[in-house]
């Protein structure tokens, strides 16, 4: 049964059972779930086929990575630097605003060294030593390619299967399908850490965690690092521990006289959501508390993982989310967008996310998680192989580019040590297995067993899905 | 999964109370059509793409076309219809849907519904809902004495037909609690509630409707949904997301509802309100309803995809607002439900994307175009102003001619002494020696701090006085040191005079230049003046005081090119811009100087000089010069006070105008923008061009009409028009009633769901028009109802049959939307601050949600009674909406929303429980309890717990409550620190003289109660 489902139902129970002498019928069942009917959707199976994952961990890079610098080796391009980017590899590919006015597009090949790593001899940049040295793990995605040109609409994309605002996000629609496997936490959750290449990088917005047209309660809960980890958790002075107590207690006798007396079911929903409410504000916490992560824990994230709200201390809790059954865990890190100074903020960037994202898979590994625990890696477009600006001997720029990127994927259900898909030496186009974000979507939801053709809402007249009326499960990858 | 288990909530209504007994009349529209767009259209359907035979069921030839000798539909025999044979069909070859493309089989019950359909002769009808409604005649009833209007004759009918009974009226406290807030979003007063009960008479009720319906706050209420359906919101909402200025327009809308403008005029105004042929000002801000959308301001977006995108959303928000259709799923194909075909989308597309717009909007402030809109105070002002301008534009004019000959004395007086100059000293920042600037040789630059420190925002003048020596330099400038560096600056460049004005170079930058070169080698006046308008047509350069021709070379400036760098003469840019040849005399003026100023400023003859030649021989700047020179510094005293009291308060004007709000609204573009289908949806992939026009499927435009916007306006709300009127009061019902008769208020076409009763849509559409489109008129039909006046108490049968109260044999029972949750706590507490409409204000929130995802700005929060507002006067960010709203369900403001939904969740617990508005409402509400509460704590509870839910608890609650206040109060007399950091919550003062301990007890009361589910609950 769906998890999320039975808890409601348990709950429901519980005070229809063991608290009111109010009768209980399945039509009360079906008002209980009136907010899943309002798409006219109601009873839905777990999953579609056995799942090879049962949670997923996101680590959106914001602002898009340059697969030129980290994965995607491209040595010819040292030699051709310099040189006008041929119109047989850019083929009038349009060019955002800030460069389609460029008169020169200069060829620029990465300032920093390649090396390949394990067995599976991957070829990873000495930015991200930590990773290259769990190459093994990883399973590439070389030929990644999206629709969009600019962040607001590439993120937009990344996270809801449409360019334009307004649909739900992957975590809602995994929450809506599948719920949580803890009925303490919610099933998605977010957490955001700012990027240390970049600090005036890109923004994000809410709506990337949203719910679009699904009910509001599957949108993503933000855990803050800064005030309550979760908006408005914290009782005010004056009126915690028992005096909170006694204030739920008073609460839930009021609004069971009242249910006694109107007998709508939502009032049941609403004492056992207090309820929730206050199980939450004891779990939260506790969740958040990394005083008792072992010394040996700090230093395998590394030294960022002291700060709250740093990238590698998210990943800390993004562990702890894990063990705790934390459906769709999100972590996005901002700061790489370099259209200019590249050779100077890329390397923070990998500094902040390097290690801990390394950590994070030999943490879920040897705990026995990482088999059940979907891991990825990337942002939502790639950048130019053509320098953006001036190009200087120690200095580049490179604009965005949606042709052609890498991202990686760990854990629970994918292969690792794999390369998916090629570039040509340019790093311009994809020469093989093209990747589409819907192709991606649809392989995330496969590993969840979740077929993505038939996770559906139906809004305004139309059964929306992730992924559209697209999508090709990029079988290769999957164990 | 959602397609295979998909169960559709009406037909379980209507499944559940009916059935599908023997004998049963199938309605095609209600019953057949759902299956067929459900489960065929698809490929069978309207979409001509996606169809690969020529069988469709969208339209009854060929549904009931020869297929070769068979026939899907054969009227009276199932038997030989293919469509029952394939529906049923056990082989997956050939079962429909289609089985091997993994669709699932229909049920049983639609099987059903389709067999039982033909056998009674397969009659096609007509989508009810493209077919204008007629006013039916009342139903008859058994129970006549129920009905208080015809709505109830409707619903009742429907009800005796199912075998129920209606629910008895709900207790008068309920009533009114339940009225006012549906009519003006707050709690009724005590006082109100006590007047109502006491109130004997047969139209007490009335009255307290009518009462509610001529509150100012029953414009802000009704003003609430159409905001979420208009988009509204106080930012751009892509990427920055920073602020832009369309309350004006909220206010309009408030006014609208609040003067009762008829649904038509309001609809007319919004759409086409410039266009109109004597357009007020009230009309030209009503057309703000279509600038609503999001504007992107991000660097490196391609324009023209914008402005496809602008004018899409234009064509999806008119359509769910008034026609009920999801013409947007026509944009990139034609419709697969609903007869719209791909190329009537465009044809909309056409009436909305001849703005003269800009693709890319600006990251900050509004985006043309767009006008000032004085509010009716400072218009008000505005006119008293000008007044006294006139006054004393005549004072000084009289004084003019007593003075007559004084200025020829003081120039003959003054050509006889020292020699004298004088220059525009008015608003100058930068007071630069003279000479001081000197000789430039193409390596020395003078730099000179910190001053004319300017923004994109600021008016401003650059000036100086140069001999150029080669074609390329930098005049003065405020840059960073490198080439196309950001900040702003005065070059000359291939010898032309050129103002750059850097964000970004390339995609966030403004550059002019003069067309025609300067001549070197001798001296020239240059001046250039910006006017804070980011647009290079806010710019003006002068050369020896005349204006100069401008070439645009680069307009998309668009954020702030501020920088920190001091001021430079001669250089700026990198050393390729050092300038060679002499600069002196460098003004900068913090304003814009006049054309004549400008000529004035470039008169190189001291004002004696001038005065020595006989005035035929002066040219018109010099004769300005002087007499400004007189007229502000040597005239006779009273003259000159007459001139600085006309001068400032012109310059009072200025400001005053500059500092008037404006808002973004429609104005056609000159010239037609030719509109295209655009094969897939793609800005840059034009197929067919196209005209505007209506679609076909519903009734045309009058043959003379001119076809643009108010035509289209006008045919919206044309009584023929079979679906405005419904949409309209589907959406009205549905704030009442929490979903509408037709529960998709969004979609009224084939997948949208058959109306619970649709005898009474019609007739409330009809009746509607009837009225004149009269708003608060039909609201006072449903509110004065026997259904709306029902106690919403529930059995357990009815639960059971009916739970989600379609048949309306109860009363509502609905939590609250999200800004009445908030609005109602300050009311009752006596925080609300009643005002109407003004720029948004910024109450409570959690520190950091806005830095946390741009690093940037955060979130400013207000003091005083900004903190009180109304929620919908609160900021709104659309990509960080307030927490609290959208805790409480409020739609996100990104895109029209009109469904209205409602979530139960701990969120909801956890805001109402720990957020400061809560807490310091519980607070305020403690001290109400104890001033005006009564003396006993059984009083004071009963005081709080009526302001919040209208009536007095019973026995069991209040002594419930009072035990749990003793519980508190003990508690915070023994511990006095916790008492008083409860009741430190909120910026609003406490009243000191309230005893610290009890006071935390009666707020800790006052939040339980505020928490109460029947608080947040409209019952």
């Amino acid at each position: 049964m769906d998890p999320r489902l039975e808890h409601r139902l348990l709950v429901s129970r519980r005070h229809f059972f063991g608290r009111s002498s109010f009768g209980i019928g399945t039509a009360v069942l079906a008002t209980l779930l009136r907010d899943d009917i309002e798409g006219a959707v109601t009873t839905m199976p777990v999953t579609h086929f056995r799942p090879r994952a049962k949670r997923v961990i996101y680590l959106f890079q914001s602002g898009a990575p340059s697969q030129l610098e980290l994965f995607d080796y491209k040595p010819r391009m040292n030699e051709l630097r310099g040189t006008e980017l041929p119109d047989s590899i850019r083929q009038g590919q349009r060019l955002t605003g800030m460069t389609a006015t460029q008169t020169s597009f200069p060829v620029v090949g990465t300032m920093f060294r390649f090396a390949q790593h394990g067995q599976s001899g991957a070829w990873v940049s000495e930015l991200m030593p930590h990773l290259a040295r769990a190459a093994d793990e990883l399973c590439f995605i070389k030929s990644m390619h999206t629709e969009a040109i600019n962040h607001d609409p590439a993120v937009t994309f990344f996270q809801t299967g449409a360019q334009i605002a307004g649909r739900p996000s992957i975590g809602a629609w995994l929450s809506y399908g599948l719920g949580s496997e803890n009925s303490d936490l919610p099933a998605f959750v977010v957490m955001i850490s700012q990027g240390s290449g970049n600090p005036a990088d890109q923004p994000l917005y809410d709506r990337l965690w949203g719910s679009g047209f699904l009910p509001s309660r599957y949108q993503g809960v933000k855990f803050r690092s800064v005030g309550d980890p979760v908006l408005y958790l914290t009782d005010p002075p004056g009126l915690g521990g028992k005096a909170r107590r006694r204030f739920l207690d008073d609460l839930a006798g009021l609004n069971q006289m009242q249910l006694e007396s109107f007998g709508d079911p939502e009032i049941a929903t609403r004492i056992a959501q207090y309820e929730m409410a206050y199980r939450m504000q004891a779990s939260v916490p506790e969740l958040t508390d990394l005083s008792k992560e072992p010394e040996r824990i700090f230093e395998r994230y590394g030294p960022d993982s002291r700060r709250p709200g740093s990238f590698a201390a998210n990943c800390i809790l993004a562990r702890r989310m894990a063990e705790r059954g934390v459906r769709f865990i999100q972590l996005f890190h901002r700061g790489w967008d370099q259209h200019n100074k590249l050779p100077k903020q890329i390397p923070g960037q990998c500094r902040d996310t390097d290690q801990p994202s390394a950590a994070l898979i030999g943490d879920l590994k040897d705990r026995g998680l990482l088999e059940d625990t979907l891991v990825v890696w990337g942002g939502e477009f790639g950048r130019t192989v053509y320098c953006q600006g001036r190009l200087a001997e120690d200095d580049y720029g490179r604009d965005h580019h949606p042709r052609c990127f890498t991202i990686w994927m760990a854990g629970g259900g994918v292969k690792g040590g794999v390369t998916h898909g090629e570039t040509d030496e340019f790093s311009y186009n994809i020469t093989r297995d093209p990747v589409h974000v819907h192709d991606l979507h649809a392989t995330i939801l496969d590993c969840l067993g979740v077929d993505h053709t038939r996770l559906t809402f139906k809004y305004q007249g139309r059964h929306f899905r992730l992924t559209d009326v697209h999508g090709k499960v990029v079988r290769p990858v999957l164990t | 999964m959602g397609r295979a288990g998909a169960w559709r909530p009406g037909w379980g209504v209507v499944c559940v109370l009916t059935g599908l007994a023997e004998g049963q009349t199938v309605d095609f529209n209600r019953d057949v059509r759902p299956i067929f767009s459900d489960k065929c259209f698809t490929c069978h359907g309207p979409d001509s793409a996606n169809r690969k035979t020529p069988l469709r069921f969208d339209a009854e030839a060929a549904a009931k076309q020869d297929l070769g000798g068979r026939f899907a539909i054969v009227n009276g025999q199932p038997a030989k219809s293919e469509l029952i044979r394939r529906v049923t069909a056990t082989n997956t070859a050939l079962r429909m849907p289609p089985g091997y493309a993994g669709a699932a089989a229909l049920t049983e019950r639609e099987i059903a519904v389709l067999r039982r359909w033909i056998e009674q002769g397969a009659p096609w009808k007509q989508h009810w809902a493209f077919v204008a409604p007629r006013r039916p005649p009342q139903p008859k009833i058994a129970a006549s004495e129920w009905p208080r209007n015809p709505i109830d004759h409707f619903v009742l009918a429907r009800l005796e037909r199912e075998g129920y009974k209606p629910a008895p009226e709900a207790p008068p406290e309920t009533l009114i609690r339940r009225v006012t807030l549906d009519l003006t979003g707050l709690p009724p007063t005590p006082a109100e509630i006590d007047a109502f009960l006491q109130n004997g008479s047969g139209d007490a009720y009335e009255k307290v409707v009518d009462r509610l319906l001529a509150s100012p706050r029953y414009g802000e209420r009704m003003a609430a949904r159409w905001l979420d359906a208009a988009r509204y919101a106080d930012t751009n909402g892509y990427q920055t997301d920073a602020e832009r200025f369309m309350w004006r327009w909220r206010d309009w809308v408030i006014e609208a509802f609040n003067r009762n403008l008829p649904f038509d005029q309001f609809t007319i105004d919004q759409i086409a309100g410039d266009l109109v042929g004597t357009a007020t000002l009230e009309q030209r801000i009503a057309t703000g309803f279509n600038r609503n959308h999001r504007g992107n301001g991000e660097g490196g977006i391609v324009p023209e995809e914008y402005l496809v995108e602008y004018s899409a959303d234009r064509v999806e928000t008119m359509s769910t607002v008034w026609l009920g259709l999801t013409m947007g799923c026509a944009r990139c194909h034609d419709h697969k439900y609903d007869p719209v075909t791909q190329k009537e989308f465009y044809r909309l597309f056409a009436y909305f994307n001849n703005i003269a717009e800009r693709g890319r909007y600006f990251k900050y402030g509004n985006t043309p175009p767009m006008i000032p809109a004085p509010t009716r105070v400072e218009q008000a002002e505005l006119s008293a102003l000008e007044q006294k301008l006139e006054a004393a534009a005549k004072a000084f004019h009289e004084l003019e001619g007593e003075f007559a000959g004084a200025q020829e004395s003081w120039e003959q007086a003054m050509a006889a002494k020292t020699p004298l100059d004088w220059s525009i000293s008015r608003g100058l920042v930068a007071p630069i020696a003279g000479g001081g600037a000197g000789v430039f040789d193409g390596k020395r630059a003078v730099e000179l701090g910190q001053a004319a420190d300017f923004g994109f925002h600021d008016k401003f003048t650059l000036s100086a006085r140069i001999y150029p020596a080669a074609p390329a330099g930098a005049v003065v400038t405020k840059t960073q040191p490198v080439a196309e560096g950001g900040g702003y600056g005065l070059y000359l460049s291939d010898g032309k005079l050129q103002v750059n004005l850097v964000v970004r170079w390339l995609d966030d930058a403004l550059r002019v230049e003069t067309e025609r070169p300067l001549e070197l080698g001798r001296w020239h006046h240059v001046l250039a003046t910006y006017d804070g308008s980011l647009v290079a047509d806010g710019i003006r350069i002068y050369v020896d005081g005349a204006p100069r021709k401008i070439r645009v070379l680069l307009d998309e400036l668009n954020q702030n090119f501020r920088v920190n760098e001091p001021l430079r003469i001669g250089a700026g840019g990198g050393p390729e811009n050092l300038f060679r040849g002499r600069i002196e005399e460098v003004r900068i003026w913090r304003g814009v100087l006049t054309p004549e100023q400008g000529a004035v400023a470039a008169v190189s003859e001291t004002i004696t000089g001038i005065a020595a030649r006989p005035p035929g021989r002066r040219t018109a700047a010099e004769r300005d010069k002087l007499r400004s020179a007189f007229l502000e510094e040597f005239g006779p005293p009273r003259l000159r006070e007459a001139w600085s009291r006309l001068r400032d308060l012109r310059e009072q004007h200025a400001r005053m105008v500059a500092a008037i709000p404006t808002v973004m609204v429609m104005e056609e573009a000159p010239e037609k923008r030719d509109a295209f289908v655009l094969v897939r949806g793609a800005y840059d992939r034009p197929g067919e061009k196209v005209t505007p026009g209506t679609p076909s499927v519903l009734p045309p435009l009058p043959p003379d009409a001119v076809n643009n916007r108010l035509a289209l306006a006008k045919w919206l709300v044309a009584p023929s028009n079979p679906l405005t009127a419904r949409v309209a009061v589907n959406r009205f019902w549905q704030m009442y009633f929490g979903s509408g008769l037709v529960r998709t208020v969004e979609d009224f076409g084939s997948q949208g769901e058959w109306p619970s009763h649709p005898e009474l849509l019609d007739w409330l559409a009809t009746e509607f028009m009837r009225q004149g489109w009269d708003v608060k008129a039909l609201q006072k039909t449903i509110v004065t109802s026997a259904t709306y006046r029902q106690s919403s108490r529930v059995t357990v049968e009815l639960l059971e049959k009916d739970p989600e109260n379609r048949l309306l044999a109860r009363g509502v029972r609905l939590r609250l939307p999200a800004e009445t949750v908030r609005d109602q706590a300050l009311a009752i507490s006596g925080l609300l601050v009643e005002k109407i409409g003004g720029r948004s204000v910024k109450p409570y929130q959690p520190a950091g949600l806005w830095k946390e995802l741009s690093g940037g700005e955060d979130y400013k929060q207000d003091h005083g009674e900004n903190l009180y507002r109304r929620s919908l006067y609160t900021f709104w960010k659309r990509t960080s909406a307030p927490p609290m709203m959208m805790n409480f369900d409020a739609a996100s403001r990104e895109t029209c929303v009109v469904r209205e939904t409602r979530t139960n969740t701990p969120l909801q617990a956890l805001n109402l429980m720990n957020d400061t508005t809560y807490l310091e409402a519980a607070r305020r509400l403690g001290e109400r309890m104890m001033i005006e509460g009564g003396r006993t704590p059984g009083d004071r509870i009963g005081f709080a717990f009526r302001l919040a839910t209208a009536r007095e608890p019973g026995p069991a609650e209040r002594r419930l409550l009072v035990e749990g206040y003793h519980f508190h109060l003990d508690r915070y007399q023994t511990d006095r620190e916790a008492a008083r950091k409860l009741i430190s919550q909120g910026e609003s003062a406490r009243n000191e003289s309230l005893d610290a301990g009890e006071l935390a007890a009666c707020a800790a009361i006052a939040s339980l109660i505020l928490n109460l589910d029947e608080t947040i609950m409209k019952q």
